[in-house]
């Protein structure tokens, strides 16, 4: 049998003629299409039962009641708690997104965590009699702040350093103001609790003191556009006091010493802790610390928390090869500068607790239970620490939580049922689970403590607030409160599209400012100072005035500026 | 020898239609079967379960679907019978707490909607007329599911497609229209799609 070419290519056309009647091609055609709507990156809602837990929101010291609907294990919103007596049923837009941060393109989730444990036993071991182990805990008053102190008790020349708190560790009774005047803090974006401060707002009178028009200046009462010295700002002060009792909010000590204690500001209390605790290794201020004497530095920057630039840390580290981890979320904060990062849980992931906010004039305490199991990997930097210093600290929680029940002080929230139960009626396992379940403990009604007479303290060297146009470049203004916050990326994305947030890498000029640079709205730039430079991307808004760079405060901004407010803006 | 042209065209055609009515279902479809040999027969004559008993509305409407194993559990937490299937499935999976990984014949793709309790409360549509008669099922026959859009057979494709082929109503998207439309309820794509 001869069979040609013309045979098969008739066998061909009649098998394609025939295809077309099976459902073949129709079906390739479709599921392809489906396939396409099915891409392994594709995310798939979870399935299961409803459910809804609580938690405690750990993005920032305000420490907010949440709602998590969950299908199954997988919370999938969250929301405000409402009547929290302390976050009175809001929720940040940051904590609304909290749950996508498991997920966060930048999250880290594998470190050398064993290697980093011998290199710091290393360092331990190499220590001369003048050199620190040392902890930088960027949010204290933890008990994983407490777990440092006692882990560093018993390390050889342990030393624990912590961040500086906002309002110089003084707590604020917005609720007792009738005119707060802040000197540039963002009082109603991102500092305090939002539920609290937005409650409070309506009594009182916000006079906001700064040279940029912020969001807080929009909506303050009344806006001063100037970039105020001690005098001035005393002058101002006292030009309000006679409307009844004043608030005054700044960073720096000078202006806060005009607070009357016991009236509107008072020490931050913290709540009881088990007195076996008390022997651990006393708080140390980063100023406090000789220069060039850390030989070892391990930072929790775990949670987001106060930023201290490289520069100041870099200085008090010995000169030949220091050891520094970072234990956090990502490699965006000190895991640039670090020779280990070790990837940490990240909120809802974790389990910590929450001291009182800075609004918060009373004695609070709550656990962020976590929502969702940590991955693996990823090492809790209060267990890596405890383990140094040959402590058992796995319960530090449990018998945190014992030592308040044993005082039998305040009342516990319970956020699902809305009730507030006294202490004394709750035996300590219910205690410890209403906790972990979603609860908040209030030591006390939240009452200022009497009149102590003494408000914070004066700076030792008192610090000119006026820069002085002394120098070439502008000056720095600050916005956003959280340097160290990983946000959501949809989240940042819709905010930065609406102008609403201003992005990391964003530096907003005024016209003028602008011409003068040979900048253009759009281009690329660099903000520069004496300490480095980092990249922006240049805005104009006339509403920043001339001489004047804003500019989000993140980690590469506050590095290259450290103390200094003054930076160049430099066409790329 | 010389074969006719049309002859070859033909064979060509008959080969087509032979592969895409036969080989092309077998092939498309990849088969497994369910972690445990569930009786739907002996649940229902022998210990005289509803459907209800085991695929329960939640208290907030929401349809419980697969039993979970703390469901199962509940009756099976030690040996009612004295079956083979019953003592694997304690061993596998109550005594190590370990959850069956059913294949669910009946799940939708993520771009639609479906409502369990609008059907079966509102519509007042009995479990038979999308999932079929299960009670006189005896074993779970395997699950198909397409090599390209990774669905169920029994959710996608032509009614005149599913296995077993059957007369009365189904869960793919036809049935789910012919029902629509049998009830004057065929309103827009976004009814039922996201």
């Amino acid at each position: 049998m001869h069979t040609t070419r013309r045979d098969l290519f008739k066998f061909i056309g009649g098998s394609a003629v025939g295809a077309l009647f099976t459902p073949a091609p129709w079906r390739l055609i479709t599921d392809t299409a489906l396939w396409s709507e099915n891409w392994p990156g594709i995310p798939r809602p979870a399935r299961g039962e409803i459910k809804t837990k609580f938690t405690n929101c750990a993005l920032c010291p305000a420490g907010c009641g949440v709602r998590a609907r969950c299908v199954g294990e997988q919370p999938v919103s969250l929301a405000g708690v409402a009547s929290h007596p302390l976050s009175r049923g809001a929720l940040c837009p940051f904590g609304l997104a909290g749950h996508h941060l498991p997920y966060h393109p930048e999250r880290v989730k594998a470190g050398d965590a064993q290697g980093a444990a011998a290199a710091v036993r290393e360092a331990v071991a190499k220590c001369a009699g003048n050199e620190r182990i040392a902890v930088l805990d960027l949010r204290p008053g933890r008990t994983a702040s407490w777990t440092y102190r006692r882990a560093l008790a018993g390390v050889k020349n342990g030393l624990y350093v912590a961040a500086p708190q906002p309002l110089g560790g003084w707590a604020v009774d917005l609720a007792k103001a009738r005119t707060v005047i802040s000197f540039g803090v963002p009082v109603l974006d991102g500092w305090g609790t939002p539920g609290n401060v937005l409650q409070a707002r309506a009594n009182f009178r916000l006079v906001q003191v700064e040279p940029v028009q912020s969001r807080t200046a929009i909506l303050a009462d009344e806006w001063l556009q100037v970039e105020p010295d001690v005098a001035a700002a005393t002058a101002i002060v006292k030009e309000r006091a006679a409307n009844g009792p004043v608030l005054v909010l700044a960073d720096w000590p000078e202006l806060l010493a005009l607070n009357q204690p016991g009236e509107t500001i008072a020490p931050r209390q913290e709540a009881p802790v088990p007195d076996s605790w008390k022997t651990a290794a006393p708080v140390t201020e980063l100023s406090d610390v000789p220069n060039a004497s850390i030989r070892a530095l391990l930072i929790d920057e775990s949670v987001p928390g106060a930023y201290i630039p490289w520069s100041e840390i870099e200085t008090k580290l010995v000169r030949d090869n220091p050891m520094v981890v970072a234990f956090g979320p990502s490699r965006a904060g000190y895991g640039r500068h670090a020779r280990f990062t070790i990837p940490t849980p990240v909120y809802p992931e974790l389990t910590d607790d929450i001291p009182p906010a800075v609004d918060c004039p009373g004695t609070a305490f709550r656990v962020s239970a976590p929502l969702l199991p940590p991955p693996g990997g990823v090492v809790s930097p209060a267990d890596f620490i405890a383990g140094l210093g040959g402590l058992d600290a796995a319960n530090a929680l449990r018998e945190r939580a014992d030592a308040i029940h044993k005082s039998g002080r305040g009342a516990v929230f319970t956020y699902a049922d809305a009730k507030s139960t006294p202490v004394k009626e709750l035996q300590p396992d219910d205690f410890w689970k209403a906790l972990n379940e979603g609860a908040c403990w209030i030591g006390n009604s939240a009452t200022m403590p009497a009149r102590s007479g003494r408000g914070p303290a004066l700076p030792r060297e008192p610090r000119p607030l006026g820069s002085g146009h002394q120098d070439s470049g502008f000056t720095v203004v600050f916005t956003g409160s959280q340097p160290g916050l990983l946000v959501s990326p949809i989240l940042s994305k819709l905010y930065q599209e609406s102008n609403l947030r201003l992005a990391r890498n964003g530096a907003v000029l005024h016209p003028d400012s602008a011409r003068s640079c040979g900048v253009e709205d759009g281009s690329r730039a660099f903000l520069e100072t004496p300490l480095g430079q980092c990249a922006v991307e240049v805005a104009l808004d006339p509403s920043v005035p001339p001489g004047f760079v804003q500019v989000a405060a993140g980690p590469e901004v506050l590095d290259i500026c450290g103390a200094s407010l003054r930076a160049r803006v430099v066409r790329a | 020898m010389r074969i006719p042209g049309k002859l070859l065209f033909l064979a060509g055609m008959l080969a087509a239609l032979g592969v895409g009515w036969v080989g092309f279902p077998l092939a498309i479809y990849k088969s497994r079967p369910q972690p445990v040999d569930f009786s739907h027969k002996v649940h229902a004559e022998k210990a005289g379960s509803s459907c209800e008993d085991c695929h329960a509305f939640r208290a907030d409407g929401t349809f419980s679907g697969i039993p979970t194993l703390d469901k199962c559990a509940g009756c099976h937490a030690a040996p009612m019978g004295a079956t083979v299937v019953e003592k694997k499935f304690i061993e596998q999976y109550v005594t190590p707490n370990r959850e069956p990984q059913w294949a669910s014949y009946a799940r939708q793709p993520e771009n639609v909607y479906f409502s369990h309790i609008t059907h079966v409360k509102a519509a007042q549509l009995k479990c038979e007329q999308c999932h079929g008669d299960q009670k006189s099922n005896d074993k779970p026959r395997l699950y198909q599911e397409d090599r390209i859009s990774g669905y169920s057979r029994d959710i996608w494709g032509r009614p005149s497609s599913r296995v077993p082929l059957r007369t009365e109503g189904g869960m793919t998207m036809g049935d789910c229209v012919a029902c629509h439309r049998e009830r004057g309820l065929e309103h827009s794509c976004l009814d039922c799609h996201k």
